[in-house]
């Protein structure tokens, strides 16, 4: 019989790649969505699988995880072995501004899963992974961070987060339940959100290769990132939940890169050489004709900045024997590739007359 | 605020413990002091009983935005003690998202509604020993990493550090007080430290079956005995009315700090017991049994306060002692029992 997973966050980057990576394992994947008056299903159109013809293996389930009842209900019906929480409002800036709503999915949202797996009696069946995260670690305690390093959040994002990290432990703990997070640093690709700042940078610069944009607005140049791809890093969640116990793992390359460096080598793939000047909310990167092609805009810093995350995965390496595959030079590389094939299809699209969408945040 | 006009105070939880004798402590020192409830609540509790005509009340749902946010601009406060809590980290294990929703997303409410209204407002929050849970560092201040072990302790850590979330991203006037066990008289029988008490005047007036309920609904004093969840727990007890004096000296320092709170003075639930059944000169080991029911799926290890920073900031220390807090507390139990004993004679 095929293992039968379930995939909150199913329409995400990770959630994409996961289901992905489970379908080749030949499981059945379900995967739950929300409801939104847009298309949200790009990143899975290719694992659809017409409900009309038979052996269908990727189901999709609409749900919130604000929801309890349709949580429950899901659980119920499909009677996952495995359960991956990817579901989060996952955008730290945000969390600013919606403290509220990022609490109620999540924080509350992972106790609502774990208590759906309890209440429908499935504690020794259900294994739970919770995307945990490193901006757990905020203003950092040490470097690298690992498994024992306290934390100290820096956002309603990473405090929700925090939450959810705590309630796992405490459901492992106390009721023996296979739960696990995974601490997962950085993790780009070309299906990163367009307002996240990797893919922000990889598609501004792209679009004004093309001339169809003008400059790139951006917040802390000097943050720097412990940068990996997804697709490296969802194959350390299945990891997590194949192991005789469960346990929490950071996922991190080992590598830091500034925000300004991940833009200098953004630029370099796409041959523009980038000359910067001033500092501070008045740095400005400049291309070879004099143009003005990067701005620091000080709306886009956070209440308040974590200015440096670097991982050690040292434990996954030594007990699953995970190292990521893909290079910081490799995903640069893709995630430009990929938008300058999207750019040039808008600038086609324009050319002939038709509409193309700038996307603007 | 001009010049004589009282300072204004709203407290949320008014209707417990550290509420009741906040509350007195303001009106001593002449604030107007507002209550935030919900009215059913209210109406029930001792007091409204006792200071319903000194108090003005704003009723609603610590929860609800909307609550919150009028309370706080008709109130117009100075300052907000958010003590409203589920307060009983045991029970959170079997209402985990209550729990979350009035300890974690409450004070958030709470804290965006000050935001918004009253920036300047300074604001008090109850944090929770608990938060330290299993931790290994002893003992603990305002720089031990915290470690959760149950439902609550994670709703707490949660809403701590918003607390410190809103003060260092918006400059907010907001202070936690970490606070560690506190007890008293006045705390309602399904507290451990009360419980203990309370089966201690129980045995003192001989009463086998007692008419206090545990929250199981069950006698608390059963056949002459007193049944415990774990008695290997040590704790950090101290004096409710203590603690609410360090609660009002965090908010007239010039800026917004966390401090730790607790006596510094670690004592087992044997101690608790032996201290108590010893003042009315008793042996617990006759009286007192464990119940594996009423263990916790898991518990917290031994926390200790080290309160240094809120005696050298604030010039707190506790002024009343474990022996002499839990002796009251068997005394006052003892005289309410008496009390019901005399008004139904022969019902016990």
């Amino acid at each position: 019989m095929a293992k039968v997973a379930l995939i909150t966050g199913v329409t995400g980057q990770d959630g994409a790649y996961l289901a992905e990576l489970l379908l080749e394992k030949g499981y059945e994947v379900h995967g739950i969505k929300r409801r939104s008056s847009l298309f949200n299903t790009d990143r899975i159109d290719h694992l659809y699988h017409d409900p009309h013809i038979a052996g269908q293996n990727f189901v999709l389930h609409y749900g919130d995880l604000t929801d309890s009842s349709c949580l429950i209900r899901i659980i119920q019906q499909v009677q996952p072995d495995e359960i991956y929480n990817l579901a989060a409002q996952s955008h730290v800036a945000v969390s600013f501004e919606e403290p509220e709503y990022t609490a109620n999915s999540d924080a509350l949202g992972v106790l609502r899963l774990l208590e759906a797996i309890r209440i429908l009696g499935l504690e020794q069946k259900t294994r739970f992974y919770q995307a945990s995260t490193s901006e757990m670690y905020g203003l950092v305690q040490e470097v690298p961070q690992k498994e024992t390093t306290p934390f100290y959040p820096r956002s309603p994002y990473a405090v929700a987060k925090l939450y959810a990290y705590w309630i796992t432990v405490n459901y492992r703990e106390a009721y023996g339940m296979y739960a696990c997070n995974g601490i997962l640093f950085n993790h780009e690709s070309p299906l990163r959100g367009e307002t996240f700042v990797t893919r922000k940078v990889t598609r501004a610069l792209a679009r004004i290769k093309l001339g169809l944009q003008d400059c790139l607005y951006i917040g802390n140049l000097d943050s720097r990132r412990d940068w990996g791809h997804a697709k490296d890093y969802v194959e350390m969640q299945w990891m997590m939940l194949q192991q005789e116990h469960p346990e929490d793992f950071v996922i991190a390359t080992g590598v830091q890169y500034s925000v300004r460096q991940f833009i200098e080598a953004a630029g370099a793939e796409l041959g523009i050489a980038l000359r910067w000047e001033g500092s501070g909310v008045e740095e400005k990167a400049f291309d070879a004709a004099g143009r003005c092609v990067v701005a620091v805009d000080p709306r886009y810093f956070r209440p308040a900045e974590v200015e440096t995350l670097l991982g050690d995965a040292s434990k996954a390496r030594e007990k699953l024997g995970w190292v990521p595959r893909i290079s910081f030079a490799e995903l640069v590389a893709e995630m430009v590739r990929e938008d300058l094939r999207a750019a040039e299809r808008d600038e086609l699209v324009k050319r002939h007359g038709h509409k193309a969408y700038d996307h603007h945040e | 605020m001009s010049k004589g006009e009282p300072k204004r105070a709203v407290i949320t939880g008014i209707t417990g413990q550290d509420g009741s004798y906040l509350a007195e402590l303001l009106l001593d020192k002449g604030y107007r002091v507002f209550g935030f409830a919900r009215q059913e609540s209210w109406f029930r509790s001792a007091v409204f009983a006792q200071l319903g005509t000194r108090i003005e009340m704003l009723f609603g749902d610590l929860v609800v935005a909307e609550d919150i946010s009028s309370a706080v601009e008709e109130a117009k406060p100075d300052e907000i003690y958010n003590l409203a809590s589920q307060s009983r980290p045991g029970e959170s294990w079997a209402h985990p998202t209550e729990t979350m929703m009035i300890n974690g997303l409450g004070p958030v409410l709470l804290f965006d509604a000050v935001r918004r209204v009253r920036p300047r407002c300074r604001v008090f929050h109850a944090s929770s020993s608990e938060m330290f849970g299993r931790t290994t560092s002893w003992p603990q201040n305002e720089h031990t990493p915290f470690d959760a072990a149950n439902p609550y302790a994670a709703a707490k850590v949660y809403a701590h550090q918003m607390a410190r979330i809103y003060r260092q991203s918006y400059g907010m006037f907001i202070s936690c007080g970490i606070l560690f066990n506190h007890e008293s008289e006045r705390r309602p029988v399904h507290f451990l430290s009360q419980k203990v008490a309370y089966g201690a005047a129980c045995a003192a007036l001989g009463i086998l079956d007692s008419p206090g309920l545990n929250e199981r609904g069950r006698p608390i004093v059963q056949g002459g005995k007193l049944f415990l969840g774990m008695l290997e727990v040590f704790r950090d007890w101290g004096y409710a009315p203590d603690f609410v004096e360090a609660m009002w000296r965090m908010l007239q320092q010039d800026n917004p700090e966390d401090f730790v709170i607790g006596t510094g003075q670690l004592h087992s639930l044997r101690d608790l017991c032996a201290v108590a059944y010893g003042s009315v000169g008793l042996d617990w080991n006759d009286f007192v049994a464990s119940d594996p029911a009423l263990v916790r799926p898991l518990e917290s290890g031994r926390t200790l306060a080290d309160s240094s920073l809120a005696h050298a900031r604030l010039g707190w220390k506790p002024s009343v002692n474990f022996e002499s807090m839990v002796s009251k507390m068997v005394d006052v139990q003892k005289q309410r029992l008496m009390k019901i004993q005399n008004t139904l004679p022969g019902s016990l």
